[in-house]
């Protein structure tokens, strides 16, 4: 289904985040690069089938082949990191931090993309997946390349909104499998 | 010996590359396989009993190397014909899908310093160089021992594998500056 008509079937309960999207998307914050680069990131770490058709359907648009492979290879990175670093953060042993990782994340210096933009979705993936060391960590290497709280705020708008969908399509998807008795 | 962090040596010997009439052999050189990781790994005699195995073991593993970037570039002071004879005659070396350097002059292996005093053939040297040309690993073991392809592809990985996220780095610590 095409972003356009997914939206549109977007059930009421729901019409806040229909709208949201229209608005996060439009954000000047952002460049449209980077809006719908965290948009593919956002709906990859998001895990919903119709999201991620739709959304990357409307990316494909607006970003060019590297461009979207760095998107999805920034939520693909994180769906990996998030977990790793998330448990270094949860777990009270400050041994873990000092044992080498012995990951590979070589696209963080291949993506050949525009650092800044590769940095964004990073964080708006670590956002989704609820890693604290992750955001900390991505958000102080936006700042320190020069990004404002405004813009990168405006990255996590986009990521939450998109995991809300996210989770509203999911819920219909069930609900139309087993419909409740009257 | 030359050791890590030094430059691998220029060099252009002919290689037996196939079992094709016609395309047995090639000449290969240290500008071939530009942006690629290089694993050369020599022994001291073909058609001798230890290294059949070995090479057909990196052999097996080829495709996890060349995954990695890696090119693996077999050796030996034999000439590209013994190479080519012995390819032909042992079944384990038959579909052997990496080249063999024929350094017949001692040229690469007499710069390497990895020819054995006493025998004068290549000892079981094994080097990993990076796309910069530079040696990040070396390995030599005695004549009769074999080598472990799979702990050489492990050192490829580990090499390979830095840890570049920022949710890695502790208080202090340089900052990373991206290309």
């Amino acid at each position: 289904m095409n972003l356009e008509a997914l939206l549109d079937a977007v059930p009421g309960y729901a019409k806040d985040l229909k709208l949201n999207f229209s608005s996060v998307m439009a954000q000047t914050e952002l460049t449209k690069q980077q809006a719908w680069g965290t948009a593919v990131a956002s709906a990859v770490a998001s895990r919903n089938s119709e999201m991620i058709q739709a959304v990357f359907g409307e990316a494909v648009n607006h970003l060019n082949p590297p461009v979207f492979d760095a998107a999805k290879g920034a939520a693909a990175l994180m769906g990996m990191n998030n977990i790793y670093y998330r448990f270094h953060h949860l777990s009270k042993n400050e041994k873990y931090a000092n044992l080498p990782a012995r990951l590979r994340m070589n696209i963080i210096r291949t993506h050949g993309i525009d650092p800044v933009d590769f940095e964004l979705w990073c964080l708006a993936a670590s956002a989704i997946n609820a890693c604290g060391k992750c955001v900390d960590a991505h958000e102080r290497v936006l700042r320190e390349k020069g990004v404002s709280e405004e813009t990168i705020n405006a990255a996590v708008r986009i990521a939450a909104v998109i995991h809300g969908l996210a989770t509203v399509f999911d819920t219909e998807r069930v609900a139309a499998a087993q419909p409740l008795n009257a | 010996m030359l050791g890590v962090g030094e430059r691998f040596p220029e060099f252009s010997l002919t290689a037996t590359v196939s079992r094709n009439k016609g395309s047995e052999f090639k000449t290969i050189t240290s500008d071939d396989y530009a942006g690629k990781w290089k694993v050369f790994f020599f022994w001291p005699k073909d058609f001798t009993f230890v290294c059949p195995t070995e090479i057909a073991a990196f052999g097996k593993l080829e495709k996890q190397f060349r995954d990695r970037d890696a090119q693996i570039l077999g050796g030996s002071t034999d000439s590209e014909f013994v190479h080519l004879a012995w390819r032909n005659n042992h079944e384990d070396l038959r579909d052997l899908p990496f080249p063999m350097l024929a350094d017949i002059k001692r040229e690469l292996t007499g710069t390497l310093g990895i020819l054995d005093p006493k025998e004068g053939v290549a000892q079981r040297a094994t080097y990993i160089v990076d796309p910069d040309g530079i040696v990040r690993y070396v390995s030599v073991n005695d004549l009769a021992v074999g080598r472990n392809p799979e702990e050489v592809l492990r050192v490829l990985d580990a090499l390979q594998t830095d840890e570049l996220c920022p949710c890695n780095w502790q208080k202090g610590e340089p900052t990373l500056v991206t290309a």
